[in-house]
């Protein structure tokens, strides 16, 4: 029944962003512009407008992230001499990855030449030249890039951004309001003050642990620049890069990778804000977008990290923090997400590939926080198994670097403050072979993963219990209670921990050590409902298997007061009163079940199967129907809807029933012995 | 301190100045701009003014914008001081409508010049937006003290730090009312280019 709270226990998941790669073009621009040698003076109209189209106004357009427009002639001569300041010094694009340290999609760096031909433009005078010579310029929509989503998600309420002062770093909820879960093609931010936003992060709160933290002030939004959530019970790593600036209005998946919204969900919107001189209005929309298509491609982000080493001396030019993580598996890296604050100075990655190859992952030589972003690779790299990934930060806390925070310099450590530090770096990587029936390979890289943090704190908690949960999920159970355990003798009496420990435990086949944590995990006084609602099902569970029929019925009808609306365990409820004999006490299980759970076929064949039992043959049909249309692929369903049938004595439908499930599954045996029996009876 | 009644605008009255002091930089030159309402700004300092800033700005410029708030503190700061601010815009499209739209999108409450001779630009000797320049007053004369930067926030176009560390313009007022000498002239400021007139395309717009 809910096997994978058996099985894949907790994982509680450090998340301290999140991000998406595929980014929208908001209008096509023609190619790169060659300058012809033979020209005389550049003019706006044949030289300038189509550098400044193809590569700036995407921002710089009226209504647009950029503080003003270059659209038009006069923009682009009021703003001459500044443009070519900013692209001279390349501050403009806002491009940060060295040339020839990865090779990315959505690489912003102008060719020298073209940056050559607006400066001899500007110091010619600023020509305009034929004016009906001009491409078209690009026509820019203020709706939604990609017509109208499926889902609006609205900021509970709207949030002002004082005037002046210094950055602001907020976090919105966004409950997904539906109660289906969908699968995410695509996904639109609209901050409400484009010009204000400098960057926002999406992460996905998969049990509203950030709401319950903050149940008093998350509708007004949270300061903070980091934030941590609890990822559930289930084994499901943050996968996709869901980050938003300025020029990247839509975030578009790949083929066949979807990210998913399941109900209780909720989207938290990680926002870096400028004030602007002026009181601004932030009430911000995301719009989503729906596919009917589950992934077929599992990635995950994977971590280095070292804020463990940051402990950054006052005055010190050039504080070096490095890590480096072997690759458990055969990936291919898809993107990646270099983050510090502003001390960060030289950040460099790179893998290092079995054969001695060395392979840039990124090179920033002058990091800026203001204009961090994911990189896309355009190409997969592949890195093979037994792969090194480095990363190597340079931090500059002297009083000469001019984005130091602290003046005079201060000794800093790593902390979630924007004058704290950090050192992370974030991979999407795609597993290159996942194995449909071996276990996710992404749980080898979880494992490796969280072996790397544990060599650097050895007692970090939440590392350990990732382990743990890690190696249960891989079915290494007798690896995993021993990391438990240790997670215990640091959080003493943990719920949570103990039922992932009973989990383990039972896993590991020990039935009694397994009992004796999930009760302890019951009686835990520290324990929130919830948890205790979790353990006594677990412990019913167990219970079931062991056929302690009535222990089990006990621990139910106790969860059962708790949390009268959990649709498992009226389920597995109704399975106990099932195999105690009381068909009727399954049947009104169920039928809770079925009403708490209205579009889960089981539960229908469920209530058939005890129907039928019970010699109610004609609801038992009508409940096997229900079931057959919710899930119509399901070849033992045909048979026993057959079965039914065949009992009622509708031989020619039970007849069809058996066919279709061997249409659907040849060798299906009980199907064709049920053929055979009917042929024999006729 | 007393002051006379002297006034910016009367050339013919100037020339005499000129030659009596070396000192007197910002008097060599008259000006001629307006107000909000469009009236002829006669002169910069009022009875009692110690002293005379102004802020020269762009309505389209962001970091002149961001500095908005920063000229509402010093303006709070010495107001009291008898230190008479001025916001000065002197681009050619920051017309008298597109200021007072500005004004109240930014809510800013001070007094306002058009410099649409860019008078005001040449005297205060400055070239971006946004830029400070601070003039003493000296017996109803205008002695040129401090321009350049208002701090050190950006260190260049759009890179800034997360709090400024040098705070030229307070420190030149504070110093010129304390009748200190003032240590940080001439820092260059980081902004918007002031659009010098030559550049206006009479047909566009």
């Amino acid at each position: 029944m809910r096997s994978l709270r058996q099985i894949a226990a907790s994982c509680v998941f450090m998340v301290s962003w999140t991000a998406a790669l595929l980014v929208g073009t908001r209008s096509t621009v023609k190619a790169a512009v060659v300058p012809n040698p033979s020209q005389t003076n550049p003019t706006w109209a044949r030289d300038v407008a189509p550098i400044l189209y193809k590569n700036c106004t995407t921002c710089h357009h009226p209504g647009g992230a950029g503080p003003f427009s270059l659209l038009t002639y006069a923009d682009a001569k009021r703003w001459g001499a500044q443009v070519v300041k900013v692209t001279q010094s390349r501050y403009m694009p806002p491009w940060l990855p060295e040339l020839g340290h990865g090779d990315f999609a959505d690489n912003r760096r102008v060719p020298d030449a073209n940056l050559a031909l607006v400066k001899k433009w500007f110091e010619a005078g600023m020509p305009e030249g034929d004016a009906k010579a001009a491409p078209t310029a690009p026509v820019y929509d203020t709706t939604w890039q990609m017509g109208k989503p499926d889902l609006i998600l609205k900021q509970a309420r709207p949030f002002t951004l004082p005037a002046g002062g210094t950055d602001v770093f907020r976090n919105f909820v966004f409950p997904y309001p539906l109660k289906d879960g969908h699968y995410i093609r695509a996904m639109e931010i609209r901050p409400g003050a484009a010009q204000v936003v400098h960057h926002a992060n999406v992460l996905i709160d998969r049990t509203g642990s950030f709401r319950r933290q903050h149940p008093s002030d998350w509708r007004v939004g949270v300061p903070g620049m980091e934030i941590l959530l609890d990822a559930g019970n289930t084994f499901d790593p943050d996968s996709h890069f869901l980050f938003w600036k300025p020029d990247t209005p839509a975030l578009i998946e790949p083929e066949g990778m979807p990210w998913s919204l399941e109900a209780g969900n909720d989207l938290i919107l990680n926002i870096h804000l400028k004030p602007s001189g002026k009181a601004e209005t932030i009430d911000a929309e995301i719009g989503l977008y729906f596919t009917g298509k589950p992934p077929t491609k599992q990635p995950m982000l994977l971590q280095l990290d070292r804020d463990d080493a940051l402990d950054i001396p006052a005055g010190d030019k050039e504080f070096t923090v490095e890590d480096e993580l072997t690759l458990p598996v055969d990936v291919q890296a898809l993107g990646v997400y270099p983050h510090a604050h502003y001390l960060g100075k030289d950040m460099q990655a790179w893998a290092t590939l079995p054969d001695g190859e060395k392979k840039w992952l990124v090179w920033i030589r002058d990091w800026d926080i203001d204009r961090q972003a994911v990189y896309r690779y355009r190409e997969p790299v592949r890195l093979p198994k037994g792969t090194v990934l480095h990363m190597r930060y340079v931090y500059d806390n002297s009083a000469a670097n001019p984005r130091n925070p602290h003046d005079p310099p201060v000794r800093v450590r790593a902390g979630n403050r924007s004058e704290d530090e950090m050192a992370h770096l974030w991979l999407q990587v795609l597993p290159a072979h996942a194995d449909a029936n071996g276990p996710d390979p992404r749980l080898a890289l979880e494992e490796a993963w969280m072996r790397n943090r544990l060599r650097h704190t050895p007692n970090d908690r939440v590392s350990l219990y990732n382990l743990a949960a890690a190696f249960a999920g891989e079915g290494k159970f007798a690896e995993a209670v021993p990391e438990f355990q240790q997670v215990l003798k640091l959080a003493p009496g943990d719920a949570e921990t103990l039922t992932a420990l009973g989990a383990a435990l039972d896993g590991a086949g020990d039935w009694q050590g397994a009992r004796a944590a999930l009760q302890q995990a019951v009686g835990s006084p520290a324990a929130e409902k919830q948890q205790v609602c979790d353990a006594r099902f677990d412990l019913a569970s167990l219970d079931l298997r062991h056929e302690e029929l009535a222990a089990a019925k006990t621990e139910l009808e106790a969860e059962l007061v708790a949390c009268p609306d959990d649709a498992d365990a009226h389920e597995l409820l109704a399975r106990a009163d099932a195999q105690a004999g009381d068909l009727d006490g399954a049947e009104k299980e169920l039928r809770e079940t079925a009403r708490l759970k209205p579009e889960y076929a089981a539960v229908y064949s469920e209530l058939a199967q005890v129907l039928g039992q019970a010699g109610k043959l004609e609801p038992a049909i009508v409940e096997q129907q229900a079931a057959l249309k919710l899930a119509p692929d399901d070849a033992d369903g045909w048979n026993n809807l057959g079965v039914l049938e065949a009992r009622t004595g509708k031989t020619a439908a039970a007849r069809g029933d058996f066919e279709h499930a061997l249409k659907l599954q040849p060798d299906h045996a009980q199907a064709r012995a049920n053929l055979a029996r009917l042929a024999a009876a006729r | 301190m007393a002051l006379a009644n002297w006034n910016l605008l009367r050339r013919v009255a100037f020339t005499g100045v000129l030659a009596c002091s070396q000192f007197m930089m910002a008097q060599a030159e008259s000006f001629r701009a307006t107000d909000l309402q469009g009236r002829p700004v006669e002169r910069l300092d009022s009875s009692g003014s110690k002293a005379v800033v102004l802020i020269f700005a762009a309505t389209d410029c962001p970091i002149s914008n961001r500095y908005i708030p920063e000229i509402a503190r010093l303006q709070k700061e010495f107001g009291a001081q008898h230190v008479a601010f001025w916001w000065v815009f002197p681009n050619p499209e920051d017309t008298v409508a597109v200021v007072r739209r500005h004004e109240l999108d930014y809510s800013i409450h001070a007094a306002t010049i058009i410099d649409a001779k860019q008078d005001l630009v040449r005297m205060a000797h400055v070239s971006v937006t946004p830029e400070a320049a601070v003039f003493a007053v000296e017996n109803g004369q205008l002695r040129e003290a401090y321009h350049g930067r208002i701090d050190d926030l950006y260190f260049a176009f759009g890179r800034e730090r997360p709090a400024a560390t040098h705070h030229d313009l307070e420190d030149a007022i504070s110093a010129l009312l304390a009748g200190r000498p003032i240590a940080s002239a001439g820092r260059a400021p980081v902004g918007c280019s002031i659009i010098p007139l030559t550049l206006v395309a009479p047909a566009k717009r």
